[in-house]
């Protein structure tokens, strides 16, 4: 996030478009707040920050929890004004809402947050939507179980009680399919996304996000359980960046804007991932009545899932060739057959970091 | 035709046997002109819709797509199959939550004529089942029903339930106080009156329970699939929304509308049937 970086990259495209420097206006005021840096910077970053694109209209893929950290500070500290939005409209998803591909697909959104699961099947129905780059790294489904009546593996799970939402089925079908698990064995019963029915005892198991549920139920004194799908033969990235196929060449420009916002913006929480919390708690989920201390532990786990050490190397949000690859066999798994150039395209976001190596 | 229905003469059957029959095959067709009409104001709806608001033909299929996916495809027939072993869960579903609750509405409703106290006593806790959202309120029954069948019962049950009972206790009440006069001057107690004026007095009354609680027992089958045992078309709409397969999702849509409105005029058609043979006297020969 270092002024310094922004500038050189700035500067660099501020020679080719020396025009835009006289498109100056708003964007080069909020440009000076969002870098809080000196006025040189500001109008060097300006120049960059010139293109308008308008009001961003982003889909996330759940309610405002601090799933979406990153954006609440890249909203907040102007990462996404300083980018070239006049602002940014994150709306949010939950179990009642639409597929983001469905918004993306209708022009509802621009860029929606999904899982590649989920946009598979999208594709395969004719959804003219591309993924262009993943948040988490690792899958973060996980089966959370009691500690009183512990399921440590996938073999556990024979003989026992599983509740599975309905938007998560394919996921755990392909698990089940993946770690080839016998499914007549473990009766799956479908299920919403509040837990209780697990601290309840009318099921065994609870299909979570490791970073939500097992949290949730942390602060509220259940001892529970869990084993994650991904340490279990179950590579595939999540909470992945979905937009129109035509964006890819139309609006290009646009993309990499707030691909550039959000990496600043999740750099942000991982430094500090008690922020992204905050915001979510205090400001942009304010009505959900979550907790600081169970967001900060939520915020705090989906770190892990974000950085490897290929993001590390390459940057946030890339998916490299290997990965990809994997993502595919795993998705063979849930019958979802789709060839990589047909789900992924990966071009955008190394060319932001190509273009602003600082970045990573 | 007398006012009381206690008894038709036997006599007068046969007569009344071929204007019955007319009856009904002029009811029939009515039935089938008036889902005939509904379809094609449904279709022309359907089409403005789509049009008026600009929707996306990806997700808002229109008549020919849900055309496509279950008749002209390739895999028309795959789909079709689909369709159809969830529906007749969901009217398995439908029809068992249906008989629950008119039955318990029908028990109940005589028990609050027969007792005014009762009535008073009673009635503030069905209405608390009519209060309460039912969406709110199925977590809270597959705790205590489970998810299967029993489940379903009780919550297409619950929707069919207060209408039905506000109608029959309404229909009950409704007997012709001459008819009712008549049996207590010949030394009848509470129950003959009950059987011989006012339950078959309160058949219209059923009838229209019946028209409002068909639709709602479907509606609750989906809720309760949606919500509680993961089968049926509700749960096959719910899976298809979630995975982009807005073919699906319509079709199912047509294909409960559809059967929805057969039931409607279904049950127009039984009513007429027996509201000519048992019916109290206005309701008759309509």
């Amino acid at each position: 996030m270092s002024s310094s970086v922004d500038r050189r990259s700035f500067l660099r495209r501020a020679g080719g478009v020396t025009a835009g420097a006289v498109l100056l206006g708003g964007g080069g005021s909020t440009l000076l707040a969002a870098c809080g840096s000196s006025g040189s910077s500001g109008s060097g970053s300006a120049s960059g920050g010139a293109k308008s694109f308008g009001a961003l209209n982003y889909r996330l893929s759940w309610i405002k929890n601090a799933e979406f950290a990153g954006a609440y500070i890249a909203d907040t500290k102007g990462y996404y004004k300083a980018a070239g939005f006049s602002s940014v409209n994150l709306i949010a998803g939950g179990p009642t809402a639409d597929l983001a591909e469905t918004d993306v697909t209708t022009g509802k959104a621009f860029v929606g947050i999904t899982a590649p699961d989920v946009t598979s099947a999208a594709i395969l129905k004719g959804a003219p939507v591309i993924t262009i780059g993943a948040q988490y790294q690792k899958n973060p489904f996980a089966v959370m179980s009691l500690a009183s009546k512990p399921i440590k593996v996938p073999e556990d799970m024979y003989g026992k009680k599983i509740g599975v939402q309905a938007a998560n089925e394919a996921v755990w079908t392909a698990f089940l399919k993946a770690r080839k698990l016998d499914a007549s064995r473990i009766t799956k019963v479908p299920v919403q996304f509040d837990p209780t029915p697990l601290t309840k005892g009318t099921v065994d198991g609870w299909f979570s996000f490791i970073t939500n549920e097992p949290n949730l139920l942390k602060v509220k004194g259940v001892k529970t359980v869990t084993f994650e799908l991904a340490d279990y033969g179950y590579p595939l990235v999540s909470e992945t960046y979905v937009v129109l196929k035509s964006a890819l060449t139309k609006d290009r420009d646009k993309i990499k804007a707030l691909l550039t916002a959000d990496i600043k913006g999740w750099k942000g929480n991982l430094a500090d991932p008690a922020l992204g919390a905050q915001l979510a708690v205090n400001t942009y989920g304010k009505d959900l009545g979550n907790t600081v201390v169970e967001q900060t532990l939520e915020s705090t786990s989906q770190n892990s899932l974000i950085v490897t050490a290929d993001t590390k190397k390459n940057g946030l949000f890339t998916i490299t060739p290997e990965l990809i690859e994997q993502n595919i066999k795993t998705l063979a798994f849930a019958g979802l057959t789709i060839k990589a150039e047909q789900l992924f395209d990966t071009s955008i976001i190394d060319e932001v970091y190509k273009e602003q190596p600082g970045l990573i | 035709m007398t006012a009381v229905v206690i008894a038709a003469p036997k006599a007068v059957v046969p007569s009344r046997a071929m204007t019955f029959g007319r009856l009904l095959g002029l009811r029939f067709l009515r039935a089938l002109g008036s889902i005939a009409v509904s379809l094609v104001v449904i279709i022309a709806l359907w089409y403005a819709f789509i049009k008026a608001f600009g929707l996306n033909p990806l997700v808002a299929k229109d008549p020919h797509a849900v055309w496509k996916y279950l008749v002209s495809d390739s895999s028309a027939s795959a789909n079709r199959r689909k369709i159809e072993s969830n529906l007749w869960r969901t009217l398995a579903d439908a029809g068992l939550g249906y008989v629950a609750g008119t039955i318990t509405a029908t028990v109940c409703a005589i028990a609050f004529v027969l007792s005014r106290t009762l009535e008073r006593s009673l009635m503030p806790i069905a209405l608390v089942l009519r209060i309460m959202p039912l969406v709110a309120l199925t977590p809270l029954l597959t705790l205590v029903f489970g998810r299967g069948y029993v489940a379903t019962t009780v919550i297409a049950g619950i929707v069919v339930f207060f209408p039905s009972l506000i109608n029959m206790v309404f229909g009950l009440r409704s007997a012709p106080q001459a008819a009712t006069d008549l049996c207590i001057a010949y030394g009848a107690g509470p129950y003959t009156t009950l059987r011989k004026v006012a339950i078959p007095s309160s058949l219209p009354a059923f009838f229209t329970s019946a028209r409002l609680a068909v639709p709602g027992a479907i509606i609750g089958a989906l809720l309760a699939e949606w919500l509680a045992t993961g089968k049926g078309l509700g749960y096959l709409m719910l899976q298809a929304g979630t995975t982009f397969d807005y073919n699906a999702v319509w079709a199912a849509v047509v294909i409960i509308t559809t059967v929805s409105v057969i039931a409607f005029a279904f049950v127009g058609i039984i009513e007429t049937a027996v509201l000519a043979r048992y019916g109290p006297a206005p309701a008759r020969g309509r």
